[in-house]
């Protein structure tokens, strides 16, 4: 019997007499681990444990110092001992889990050979009451058989005829036709159980060898370090975590719904961080000079599209929402008069003018005011936004400019101040955030959980729609006749079974049949 | 030369019947889905102007749901083909609506993002993949889909003629859910960002339809109770117990149970366009209404107690028209609700006696009030709370002086409320209409080793259904968040409930655990899901806060 199985009203079996002496403590404590029901009740009390972790706030969840102050100071020792504000990490979680799988694996181990006998000693006859007693059977009378032989053949074409694959036996003078489809699926619900205690391992190398953290990054900046956030109850710190190679941010794009609204999430349709992974343990020859140098890597990270590096993934994982400009557009015009020209610089980036003034986009304010940003504006809006420049005229030294929109300048008069002999204004901009937050994760366990699913995605389809149909024929001659008894079960859709069985009984008997005379 | 053999005779077979297993059995489903196709079709080349909305469509499923569920039920009491026919062609025209309903609103959402890039003049081949815009983005899109995969599931096991009955239980919960739907509002809102993947319609439409199969599973486990001869008395006192829970736990915090402490029902305040704020308005007489159904309803359970346990058989004819009463107070409770919501033409601070046509907020809700919006304004909780008392209800007074002209009533404040209250509503109906002649409907019934095997077949689709949920779902947590578990409520609800499935799967070979215990997994493993879909939705706080 598999260990999912439709239930069939059971037959009492009368109990075999006992031993006198009493079983072991080993014998019983494994006949217990083995047992489903205790199975079951495991099951449930894992059930109950993630059930209390729903209801009680778990430290690593936001909002969870909100919910802490609100609890009574009994509510927060109580739960707190019992290990509920982490529960998922409480020794007695880990102990459900670790019984469970043992729990899996015994009962499967005391089930696998009842299965296996399934496949290895089939059941070929059977005697015709027991076929009556069947889930689906019944009798049928041929009157004009040639002989025994036609019938054979003319059953056993039915059961060909609908995919069962058929095995003709003699006994004791009776003949009899035995056919199966689906043997395979007796053994499908152990390669569940395989599926889920692969996924179970996985978790396990995980939870005690995978590392998460974060990285946050503006365009030019770089880290090697990723920071872990360490919860005990209502205290957070930080951790770092270095990492093998060097990321280098050269550029964030926050790609807009509409281009004049904040840079809000529900504006947003992506958020892409291109970095460079500079990688001091990988050697290349660099082709131009000849030379060995660490290995540089262009990457591109954006929403739901993670980057791998050598066992790292790195996601986009959120965004700092000061608004900054990824690229601007400046209208420069001559102070001594003359034709105006639109230039545009890249976040961190510069250009030359016709008389070689090196301008440089040092810096962008999206809510402007003198003294600093405006501690009011909204997070992501830009009300009043302005481009701090670096203008170096040639041969003279550099100078801090700014530029503002045009409306902004007719308000200002301070704005409209040539510097370096232009105005500058800002007549246009590409909205991007302040800076991105990468989230780092290494996880020796992810592709085991993988191989897992799959696995479990595979023997779950091989378990539910699939079922071990077994039919059996008994062919007797009866007074000049021939009677042929049919009964069959299966282990599970017993509802489509009967519409098998009923199929297979009419292609018996269903159409004319010709017998060739010797 | 050779010689014909004669049809055999058929001794002892059982009744063979093909029609049940033929293609042309699952015509009504055929028909309902070329039909919500076609009228999608027409929905997108006549355009929104000359059609109807998904909202109505939603409101024709909900009642073809209804009327197919009424003439089921009529052909179990008295069984008329006619009665099952107009009961098969609604079921049939309510999946179509129900179906035509979601994919109409695929169509408003891609309409809804091609007017903004157009307006913002991006060209065609800028648009985003028309996969962005399956309605799979909140609570109501899931609702519409949960209710399709219910429906589709009950039309399909009605290719077995004798099957067709329980779209009598089935079908009024698909309604429950659309009426859900209903309250939760049916905005067309922007998609987040992060939603914005291929996995989203993979895991949300799995998740939609091991939803709808799982309610499938729950009717037949009520059937087969019912059929296994649990009296109906047990199933009023279970739904009698649900419903008073319903009303001591709505209209305030979760804790604070006013209805049964103050005896006033007070529902949520929606600043323009649709903000709500965490300030609950009085309406007036409903309170009262829900206290008395709540007494009633302990009536109930006390009385079917004394005939359960002590044989009382005047307690069981008492418990029945008590019953009764309880489930006009109930219904009495839910027009007089909604009625108010609908015609109250202001929210204000009252003083004395209460004007006409207003909803009164009490000054005891200012502290609450106040902390809550201190704290969803990003304000560091010991902080909030150590702000005296009096200068928080000052502040609170003062914000809803300024804003309370604006504010308005809606039923899509509390859907979760009302849809309870019209669950429990539904659950007090089907005890009454179980106990009209129970013995007439068990006989009606099919044989229980079927509804069993109907109960296993919808139960292990679930539980696979509920695997490939966890599983998509962890992909695509891992290609998103970097982590393809983080015990998020959500995640851990479904877990939850594929356990429990999987005890339901597990304890039908353990002896003396099959039969009845069976069932009685099957429902509580639906109510986990029930949980799963609205609770943690609603109540928890999580990563899935969309849906």
């Amino acid at each position: 019997m598999s260990a999912i199985e439709e239930t069939k009203p059971q037959v009492a079996v009368p109990k075999a007499p006992t031993a006198s002496a009493a079983p072991s403590v080993v014998t019983r404590a494994l006949n217990l681990l083995s047992s489903v029901r205790f199975g079951v009740t495991l099951l449930v009390m894992l059930a109950i444990a993630c059930m209390i972790g729903m209801l009680i706030v778990q430290q690593n969840v936001e909002g969870f110092d909100k919910y802490f102050a609100d609890l009574t100071p009994a509510q927060k020792f109580l739960y707190g001992k019992l290990g509920f504000f982490d529960i998922y990490h409480a020794w007695y979680f880990d102990l459900i889990l670790l019984v469970l799988s043992l729990n899996i694996v015994l009962a499967s181990i005391d089930r696998f050979p009842s299965a296996w006998t399934y496949i290895r000693k089939k059941k070929l006859d059977a005697s015709a009451h027991w076929l009556r007693g069947q889930e689906q059977s019944a009798s049928l009378r041929f009157e004009h058989a040639a002989s025994r032989d036609a019938v054979v053949e003319r059953v056993s074409a039915a059961f060909a005829g609908n995919r069962f694959k058929a095995k003709v036996t003699e006994k004791n003078g009776k003949t009899f036709v035995f056919g199966e489809r689906g043997t395979w699926n007796r053994l499908g619900a152990y390669a569940v159980h395989v599926a889920l205690l692969t996924i179970f391992s996985g978790a396990f190398l995980t939870a005690e060898f995978g590392h998460t953290g974060s990285m946050g990054l503006e365009p030019g900046q770089t880290s090697s370090e990723m920071t872990e956030t360490v919860f005990d109850v209502d205290q957070v710190s930080q951790a770092t975590y270095q990492l093998p190679f060097k990321i280098e941010c050269t550029d964030i794009e926050q790609k807009l719904i509409r281009k004049e609204g904040a840079i809000t999430s529900d504006n947003t349709l992506d958020w892409l961080t291109r970095i460079s992974i500079t990688d001091p343990e990988i050697k290349v020859k660099d082709p131009k000079t000849g030379q060995t140098k660490a290995l540089v890597t262009e990457a591109l990270v954006h929403l739901n599209a993670p980057y791998d590096y050598r066992g790292y993934r790195l996601f986009q994982a959120s965004f700092i929402a000061n608004g900054n400009a990824r690229s601007i557009t400046l209208r420069v015009t001559p102070q001594q008069g003359g034709q105006s020209q639109d230039i545009t610089i890249p976040r961190n980036g510069k250009t030359r003018l016709a008389d070689g003034t090196l301008v440089e986009y040092k810096d962008f304010s999206a809510n402007f005011t003198v003294g600093g940003n405006n501690p009011d504006a909204e997070e992501g809006t830009y009300t009043n936004p302005a481009a701090t420049l670096s203008v170096t005229p040639p041969g003279a030294t550099p100078q801090k400019a700014f530029a503002f929109t045009p409306e902004m300048a007719e308000r200002a008069p301070f704005a409209k101040q040539p510097v370096a002999g232009y105005t500058w204004r800002l007549v246009d901009f590409e909205k991007a955030p302040k800076a991105h937050v990468l989230s780092i994760q290494k996880d020796p366990g992810s592709a085991i959980v993988y191989i897992g699913f799959t696995l479990l995605g595979l023997t779950l389809g091989a378990v539910f729609f699939f079922s071990h149909d077994r039919i059996w024929a008994l062919i007797e001659e009866k007074e000049g006749a021939f009677d042929v008894v049919l009964g069959g079960n299966t282990n599970r859709n017993h509802l489509g079974f009967g519409d098998r069985f009923k199929k297979l009984v009419v292609a018996i008997g269903g159409e004319p049949f010709e017998v060739k005379k010797a | 030369m050779s010689e014909v053999m004669k049809q055999p005779a058929v001794v002892g077979a059982p009744e063979i019947n093909l029609k049940s297993a033929s293609l042309s059995s699952y015509l009504p489903a055929a028909i309902a889905f070329a039909g919500a196709g076609a009228l999608t079709f027409l929905r997108w080349k006549v355009g929104p102007e000359h059609f109807s909305s998904d909202g109505a469509l939603m409101m024709l499923a909900l009642a073809a749901y209804l009327i197919a569920a009424v003439f089921y039920l009529m052909n179990l009491y008295a069984p008329s083909p006619l009665f099952e026919k107009i009961g098969l062609g609604s079921a049939t025209i309510g999946v179509m609506m129900n179906l035509a309903s979601w994919l109409t609103r695929w169509v408003a959402y891609r309409e809804h993002d091609v007017a903004i890039w157009i307006q913002q003049g991006k060209p065609q081949a800028e648009w985003p993949w028309l996969f962005r815009n399956i309605p799979f983005s909140n609570l109501y899109d899931l609702s519409l889909a949960f209710a399709f995969g219910a429906g589709a599931t009950t039309l399909l096991i009605a290719h077995r003629k004798n099957f067709r009955f329980l779209g009598a239980v089935s079908l009024p919960l698909a309604a429950l859910v659309l009426t859900l739907a209903r309250f939760i509002g049916d905005d067309i809102l922007g998609l987040q960002p992060v939603l914005d993947s291929y996995w989203r319609p993979i895991h949300v439409g799995i998740a939609s339809l091991s939803y709808g199969i799982a309610l499938v599973c729950f009717a037949s486990a009520v059937v087969f109770l019912l059929k296994d001869g649990v009296k109906t008395e047990a199933m009023a006192v279970w739904s009698s117990i649900f419903a008073i829970a319903v009303i001591a736990t709505i209209g305030g915090p979760l804790g604070s149970f006013p209805v049964i402490t103050t005896g006033t029902y007070s529902v949520l305040t929606f600043l323009p366009p649709r903000a709500p704020l965490p300030l609950r308005a009085d309406l007036p007489y409903v309170g009262w209404i829900l206290i008395a159904a709540a007494l009633l309803l302990a009536g109930v359970v006390a009385l079917f107690y004394m005939y359960l346990f002590k044989g009382d058989e005047r307690a069981k004819r008492l418990g029945h028209h008590v019953l009764k009463a309880a489930l006009v107070a109930q219904a009495l409770a839910i027009v007089v609700l909604v009625w108010q919501v609908k015609t109250i033409k202001q929210v204000a601070v009252c003083e004395g006696a209460r004007p006409a046509e207003t909803a009164c907020i009490g000054t005891d809700k200012f502290y609450g009030f106040w902390k809550e919006m201190a704290l969803r304004e990003g304000g560091n909780p010991a902080q909030v709370a150590a702000v005296p008392h009096e200068d928080a209800e000052k502040r609170a007074a003062q914000y809803v002086s300024q804003n309370q002209g604006e504010m308005f009533l809606s039923l899509n404040a509390n859907p979760v409320e009302l849809a309870a209250l019209i669950t429990a509503f539904a659950g007090t109906l089907f005890a009454i209409i179980f106990s009209f002649n129970p013995e007439k409907l068990r006989a009606a019934l099919p044989d229980k080793e079927k509804i069993d095997s109907l109960m296993y077949k919808t139960g292990g689709i679930t539980f696979a259904g509920l695997a490939l949920l966890l599983m998509t779902g962890a992909v695509w947590a891992n290609e998103s968040w970097g982590h393809y578990w983080q015990w998020d409520s959500k995640e851990t609800g479904a877990f939850v409930a594929f356990l429990t499935y999987g005890g339901f799967l597990h304890i039908r070979i353990s002896r003396g655990w099959t039969g009845r215990s069976s069932a009685y997994f099957a429902i509580i493993a639906f109510l986990l899901i029930v949980f799963t879909y609205l609770g943690v939705s609603y109540l928890l706080p999580g990563m899935h806060s969309y849906a």
